[in-house]
């Protein structure tokens, strides 16, 4: 009898479709969710919070931009079996690579810093004092990647992102106005003042940052996905750039409902929670400090293991977490380096960290088109990409999404700078 | 004079014609791929415009011999005609060399290229050393006075100038040359290669990408391929047969034994196995083609067909003849210390192990020597029957038989334990 209904399950469409969901998730996934971090529900909640169901509609067309470029990334690391910065190494010398590195190694260390921040923001609402937490935090991340069990944790954090359903069940609860929301969404009003414009490029900045074409493209790698599998992978991209805007829009959707309808600007992580009050009551700063923690400590683990990759990769040096310190000293000297400076800052009484966040915008500003750029130019070049090569449609589509996304993130640059 | 220059000096030189008239920048140089073992300058790619880059191959016979920072040709530019195309040829030190990857088979590692020295003699560059230190890269972005000045403040008489981190092209082979990555697969590649030893490259071959780690596996030979092969993680095994074309992916299969090369042709696709079988000779093929037959985890999958057997009837003296054949192990990769009699029909009487008659009269019978326990475990049967076996009676090898007691291929006690292991290590992640 049981069994029965067990077989009836499996044969089911629906038991199906999610277990093929659940089977090629992958790096595009885990991808997706790292990208969720700190800066990222720092910044939706406020697009919520702030300007109320307005910004909704930018959801869908950074969507299709993250999708286009992360499958960009994972084409390249099957066709060509190297990382991006291998690549551009390769084909563009090591000048470009080394200033490259360079901005990406301080635009991922003020990264790091949001996330011990966010660490550091979590735990406070449990009153766990930051001096206690931050050092342990960044001491666990350390010992994480040195001890080389990393892979072994990453499935806990990945289990651990669930904590998102929580804001797509708030998101209803709170009963937003859907009228008014799909109205939203289909004919957008852009409001022409700086505030507006600023968040607009911020949720473009957060959500396709230049290091997740780093790492996405270096774990296809490591996967060893060949061309046949391709198309799994090309499935698993496109999930995770469709379940973190998802997340991204329920965020902004139930901070709309709940923080917005009743005039709450948003000043600390107490009022962000706020937005999870419709599903959890009273415990929804808790609900909400344990998902901040979550988001915090995976990014924190990912951020600097994937900036030290790629700038050994560029450089020439040797990498590896299965190495030994004096194997491998500049990996390890820069994974540290981050670390313990990401997460000191934290400690260091009015330490300008809102400052180094507007850095870190401009940075993640100025690396990403420039990024993009080779990216298109290096998936068009036929002597690397063989059969791979971007079609010609495919490639008025990719020149689209990146001339949008650079007139955005330098109009972001333009704004922050003249505002900050 | 100098006698050796880096090429990063040599890329800002600017290069004018036989009238003095600027011409452009050198851009590049090509290279001879001889049997040398430094290759020379066959010819100076000079580059012009800004936006619009036009590209010209200047050939070594018409250029002047060099002057600190610019060099002069013996030809007027009318005589040049510049292409909008960067040029092909075999071999050029920016694409192929400089930045790429290049196997140390000194060092016996992986090493990028920062900058390449050229060796000066009567006007013609040889390609000399690769440099893979720091301080290719600070000469690269140019900060090489700027670095100086600030470390010979700190510590003065520091010798940190006089280090060079050079590697002789006599002991690097570069993994992919050429427009369509074709290698240089020369004699000399295979001598160098030759040197690094077996579980060295493999090593080398796991910090490689897929595509170079095919370019330098097709420079190896027959047997090196072999060996290096069996080093390789199962993953590596798949994406090379994979990657490689099918004729070669066939032969290679053909070389290794038996009961890997079933595995690997159960983990790729359906289409490339039967393409690949297809190749094999007849008699590979047939016996590939029953071992796929049966499941993996049980007896018949786990078997290998390379084994020795002999009559019932036979003697001790034709048991010897038979291991002498098979000793080499490039031709027999199986085990030779077990020797099972078979009757007529193919169906198992006995098994023999070589301590048991290497000292016996040669001209005895070889079935005096059997073991007493005649064991033999089913085609069907699991892993764990089988371990539990040869746990009990300590067999190296243990044969395998059809429902009719037919001689079917061997267990070795190292594939049941891989496999075991495996499941294992998987059983260990479930409780993760």
């Amino acid at each position: 009898m049981f069994k029965n209904i067990l077989n009836k399950i499996k044969s089911s469409k629906i038991f199906r479709n999610l277990f093929f969901f659940f089977a090629v998730m992958g790096p595009g996934v885990i991808t997706a969710n790292v990208d969720n971090d700190a800066g990222g529900i720092a910044t939706y909640s406020l697009a919520g919070a702030h300007f109320g169901y307005s910004l909704v509609w930018s959801i869908l067309p950074i969507t299709i931009a993250l999708i286009i470029v992360q499958e960009m990334c994972a084409r390249m690391a099957v066709a060509t079996g190297k990382g991006l910065a291998d690549l551009i190494r390769e084909n563009y010398g090591v000048k470009v690579t080394f200033y490259l590195m360079v901005v990406l190694f301080f635009v991922n260390l003020s990264n790091v810093m949001a996330e011990f921040a966010g660490i550091a923001i979590s735990l406070e609402i449990f009153n766990v004092s930051r001096w206690f937490s931050v050092p342990i935090s960044a001491f666990l991340v350390w010992i994480l990647i040195v001890k080389g069990n990393y892979k072994s944790v990453e499935k806990i954090f990945l289990f651990a992102c669930l904590f998102y359903v929580a804001y797509i069940i708030s998101g209803f609860l709170a009963k937003p106005d859907w009228n008014n929301v799909i109205h939203q969404s289909v004919s957008p009003t852009i409001d022409w003042n700086v505030a507006y414009l600023v968040m607009l490029v911020g949720l473009v900045g957060t959500t396709i940052a230049p290091w997740m074409q780093f790492y996405l493209q270096s774990s296809v790698v490591e996967k060893g996905v060949t061309a046949e599998e391709y198309k799994n992978t090309k499935l698993d991209v496109i999930e995770g750039g469709i379940i973190a805007p998802l997340v991204a829009f329920f965020i902004v959707l139930s901070c709309a409902a709940t923080l917005f309808n009743s005039g709450i600007k948003i000043e600390s992580a107490a009022d962000a929670a706020l937005a999870l009050k419709p599903l959890a009551g009273k415990y929804a700063s808790w609900l909400f400090a344990y998902g901040l923690f979550n988001a915090s400590i995976f990014a924190a683990s990912v951020l600097p293991l994937s900036t030290s990759y790629s700038i050994c990769e560029g450089m020439g040096w040797d990498t590896g977490i299965d190495k030994r310190f004096n194997e491998a000293p500049h990996f390890f000297w820069l994974y540290t380096i981050m670390i313990v400076i990401g997460a000191s800052v934290i400690l260091i009484p009015n330490f300008p960290l809102l400052k180094v966040m507007y850095f870190s915008q401009v940075g993640n500003g100025v690396l990403l088109p420039v990024i993009l750029i080779y990216m298109a130019r290096l998936i068009n070049n036929k002597e690397i990409m063989g059969d791979f090569v971007n079609s010609r449609r495919m490639n008025i589509i990719t020149w689209i999404t990146v001339w949008l996304v650079i007139i955005l993130t330098l109009a972001m640059v333009f704004f922050t700078l003249t505002q900050g | 004079m100098k006698f050796f220059i880096y090429f990063s000096e040599l890329l800002d030189y600017k290069v004018y014609d036989s009238k003095g008239m600027y011409l452009g920048q050198i851009h590049d140089l090509s290279m001879h791929i001889t049997e040398e073992i430094f290759p020379r300058t066959i010819g100076v790619v000079v580059r012009r415009g800004f936006l619009f880059k036009e590209y010209v191959n200047v050939p070594i016979e018409v250029v002047e011999p060099y002057y600190e920072g610019k060099i002069k040709l013996k030809i007027k530019t009318a005589d040049l005609k510049f292409v909008k195309k960067q040029i092909r040829c075999d071999f050029s030190l920016s694409r192929d060399i400089l930045d790429q990857q290049v196997v140390d088979t000194d060092g016996h590692k992986v090493v990028r290229v920062n900058d390449v020295h050229l060796l000066i003699v009567e006007n013609i560059l040889y390609l000399a050393h690769v440099d893979v230190g720091t301080k290719g890269i600070i000469r690269r972005l140019g900060w090489t006075n700027v670095v100086r000045g600030v470390v010979e403040f700190f510590i003065p008489n520091t010798n940190y100038f006089k280090q060079e981190k050079l590697i002789s092209w006599k002991n690097t082979h570069p993994i992919h040359i050429g427009p369509k990555k074709n290698l240089l697969q020369t004699d000399i590649a295979r001598q160098k290669l030759a040197r690094i030893p077996v579980a060295e490259l493999a090593d080398i071959m796991e910090e490689l990408d897929i595509f170079e780690k095919l370019a330098l596996f097709k420079t190896f030979s027959v047997e090196m391929q072999r060996v290096v092969f069996a080093d390789m993680s199962i993953q590596e095994k798949e994406e090379l047969i994979d990657q490689l074309d099918d004729r070669e992916a066939s032969s290679l299969l053909e070389n290794i034994p038996s009961d890997e090369a079933t595995d690997l042709l159960h983990s790729i696709s359906r289409d490339k196995s039967t393409n690949l079988m297809r190749l094999m000779h007849s008699q590979s093929s047939k016996k590939l083609h029953k071992l796929l037959g049966f499941e993996q985890n049980t007896a018949g999958g786990l078997m290998t067909t390379e084994y020795l057997s002999l009559p019932q009837n036979a003697l001790v003296k034709d048991a010897l003849d038979k291991i002498k054949e098979n000793a080499d192990q490039s031709k027999f990769p199986g085990n030779i210390n077990s020797i099972y009699l078979v009757d007529e029909q193919s169906r198992l009487v006995g098994t023999t192990i070589l301590r048991r008659f290497i000292n016996s009269d040669p001209q005895s019978s070889l079935s005096s020597t059997c073991l007493n326990s005649n064991v033999s475990v089913k085609t069907e049967d699991t892993i764990e029957e089988i371990a539990l076996l040869i746990e009990k009676y300590k067999f190296i090898s243990i044969p395998v038989v059809d429902e009719n007691n037919i001689l079917q291929g061997v267990i070795t006690t190292d594939d049941v334990m891989e496999e075991l292991i495996s499941l294992a290590w998987k059983k260990y992640k479930d409780q993760l």
